[in-house]
């Protein structure tokens, strides 16, 4: 055999190869979304693109599986949930990028740095793709609304007086809170309100940590504040991984008994602490109807059914959500203890 | 001469490859989803290349000369601090951008030092620097992240001239500029000989240790280069600018039929395998939506593209 034929046949091979597994993946997938550009009858199908900080957290993951109810029950919907594994909020960037070119009709962004995604929402809000925020709020001239789970003031209030109530209030000594990154707009706002909150009490603030959205560095840092402080009598935990990091810590250098942690994390990353003893009080929202909402208010303001200057928004299930200035509000926290944890999981 | 003499002396084989890969990409990903071939899309999101295409540039030198340059991404860290502290320093974006192309390149000098002068394995000199560079960017910027360099300055990364991306041109300049150094100037062929027998080039007369120091600080300088395009495109210099960057480089620069052995490579090849890494990328995020999935296929290719190697490449190129 020439050299001449082996290459040709070799490379006629590698190239069906290629086609047949490139085509091979995909076979199956013909219902894939195709949005609908123009067209304004009430019957269009509605993409949209919900991107949370991280995909593949249970806290992220409860709130798709809300945002999926409400896409069913509307029926409309094309949802598509993707979000980077890692929390890099340059991929965030880039794929909100990448859903303005495919056609989206609605980008629903939980920004894990706003400066960061800035650019790509203005572009894509110039593009005509709605733009709103869930979860984290972005610049206002970034985003139409933002779906806020529950006001700065009332988590941070309420992780500080869960600590209170539960260290006794006459109780005084040493508290750390462990943070997400420091660019963390949520995280931000709560720490303004937790730090005249603590100020207020017999509590004292020593430090604050950024461990990112990291549960090692999480871990590593909570261990660090627990050698640094012998006074140290309590851990805000407020991201839902520098929470079940703090209470590992605890756990793991034995300070159980002696360092209270509470803070923010979903129920099933703090059962196994809640029933141990480490943690009393897990403060959230629920994230379930978060999604859910977020998926509403985007099927409204495509649709047209958004009125501008409203003060209340019905959402399926929900009922009538208040809208104050630019912000949807789902409402309360909700504080899990050892009674009532049991009884949800996500 | 025969055909089949022809064929053998044929050296374009991995790119002829590539360019069906690339091309049995397109046709399957534009009849699953049209609108993947779309002109303006594909510029459009093209930006989010350029800076690793950039770094591409002086790592395929470096592997041609038989070593690596792990320090890349870490690098880009560093330049983005240097950026963003001038900035808040001096208020001045021109002075930034000279201060993260410094950094860059006194950086990727550190490395050509230890490299050329200490003769300690630019894997390990790298590795180090690595970890070295990102440490430093975080101690000294402590976490912070500086923003609002204004909607200029973004301009750079997101602005287009001609309908075509701004780094584009800078690119399409500095890729010719290598080729051409490559493979026409007498020091671009040393790397060749440096790759095939660092010794043998040695004792020929050819200036090992300073070539070797120029690669890694323009390997360095390119780092600062990349980080400004960065740096507008997000708008925030941080220290985690350009994290994982190394090992994606490096795959392009394989990919693209460069041996890592040494010895053998061209930039055609680094550009045609850093658009198959672009498009592969871009269509299994945007065709399948799940981000997972894209480390995974980059892997595969990189596995695919060591078989057709093998393959296509005649048995005497062989290492």
């Amino acid at each position: 055999m020439t050299i001449y034929t082996l290459m040709k046949r070799k490379l006629l091979i590698l190239t069906l190869t290629v086609s047949a597994i490139l085509l091979g993946c995909s076979g199956d997938k013909e219902s894939k979304p195709t949005p609908i550009q123009g067209g304004d009858n009430t019957a269009k199908t509605v993409t949209v693109g919900l991107l949370p900080k991280i995909k593949g957290i249970a806290y992220f993951s409860s709130c798709a599986e809300g945002a999926r109810e409400a896409a069913a029950e509307l029926g409309n919907i094309e949802l598509i949930y993707d979000g980077p594994t890692d929390g890099d909020p340059k991929k965030q960037a880039e794929m909100i990028e990448s859903w303005t070119v495919d056609g989206v009709d609605v980008i629903a962004v939980s920004p894990n740095a706003p400066d960061v995604v800035a650019n790509a929402m203005k572009e894509a809000m110039a593009e005509g793709v709605q733009v709103i925020t869930w979860d984290a709020d972005a610049a206002a001239d970034t985003r139409s609304y933002f779906v806020n789970q529950a006001t700065a003031q009332s988590i941070g209030e309420g992780m500080v007086n869960v600590m209170i109530d539960d260290l006794g209030p006459d109780t005084e000594g040493d508290v750390v809170i462990i943070s997400s990154d420091a660019t963390s707009a949520n995280q931000n706002s709560w720490i303004d309100v937790m730090k005249p909150a603590i100020e207020n009490s017999n509590l004292n603030l020593a430090t604050i940590k950024y461990p990112g959205e990291n549960a090692s560095q999480a871990l590593a840092d909570s261990q660090d504040v627990i050698k640094k402080y012998p006074n140290l009598i309590g851990l805000f935990g407020i991201s839902s991984v520098s929470f079940p990091g703090a209470a590992e810590a605890v756990e793991q250098t034995g300070h159980s008994g002696k360092v209270l942690v509470t803070g923010l994390s979903t129920p099933n990353d703090m059962k196994k602490f809640v029933h141990s003893g480490t943690v009393r009080s897990v403060v959230l929202w629920n994230t379930v109807d978060l999604g859910y909402l977020t998926i509403y208010v985007a099927e409204a303001l495509a649709t047209g059914k958004f009125e501008k200057g409203a003060t209340t928004f019905t959402a399926g299930r929900l009922g009538e959500k208040e809208i104050v200035g630019d912000n949807v509000l789902l409402g309360d926290i909700l504080v899990f203890t050892k009674d009532n944890i049991d009884n949800y999981d996500f | 001469m025969t055909i089949r003499e022809r064929l053998r002396k044929f050296r374009w084989w991995h790119e002829l490859g590539l360019v069906i890969l690339i091309i049995s990409l397109l046709v399957a990903a534009g009849t699953l989803m049209p609108r993947f071939l779309d002109i303006k899309s594909q510029l459009l999101l093209s930006r989010h290349i350029w800076e690793m295409a950039i770094l591409a540039l002086g790592m395929t030198l470096i592997i041609i000369t038989g070593g690596i340059d792990l320090s890349v991404g870490a690098a880009m860290g560093l330049c983005a601090v240097a950026f963003g502290m001038t900035f808040q320093y001096t208020g001045s974006l021109a002075l930034s951008c000279v201060a993260a192309m410094l950094t860059g390149g006194l950086g990727g000098a550190v490395n050509g030092v230890l490299i050329s002068k200490i003769k300690v394995h630019p894997l390990i000199v790298t590795l180090a620097t690595y970890a070295a560079f990102r440490g430093i960017a975080e101690g000294l910027s402590q976490g912070v992240s500086y923003s609002q360099f204004g909607e200029a300055f973004s301009q750079i990364a997101r602005g287009k001239w001609f309908g075509v991306p701004i780094p584009a041109y800078l690119f399409l300049a500095l890729a010719v500029g290598f080729a051409v150094f490559l493979s026409k100037t007498p020091t671009g062929r040393f790397l060749y000989a440096i790759g095939h027998n660092e010794r043998a080039a040695r004792f020929s007369g050819i200036r090992v240790d300073r070539i070797k120091f120029w690669l890694y600080a323009t390997s360095g300088m390119l780092a600062g280069l990349a980080t400004v395009i960065y740096i507008s495109r997000f708008n925030t210099a941080k220290a985690d600018a350009g994290t994982g960057f190394e090992l994606d480089v490096i795959t392009a620069v394989v990919v693209g039929g460069t041996s890592i052995f040494g010895g053998r490579g061209n930039i055609a090849g680094t550009v045609l395998g850093l658009l198959l890494i672009h498009e592969t990328r871009l269509f299994v995020g945007r065709y399948w939506q799940v981000d997972e999935l894209k480390s995974i296929i980059i892997g595969a290719l990189l596995i695919a593209s060591i078989l057709l190697y093998r393959i296509l490449s005649p048995k005497k190129g062989r290492e």
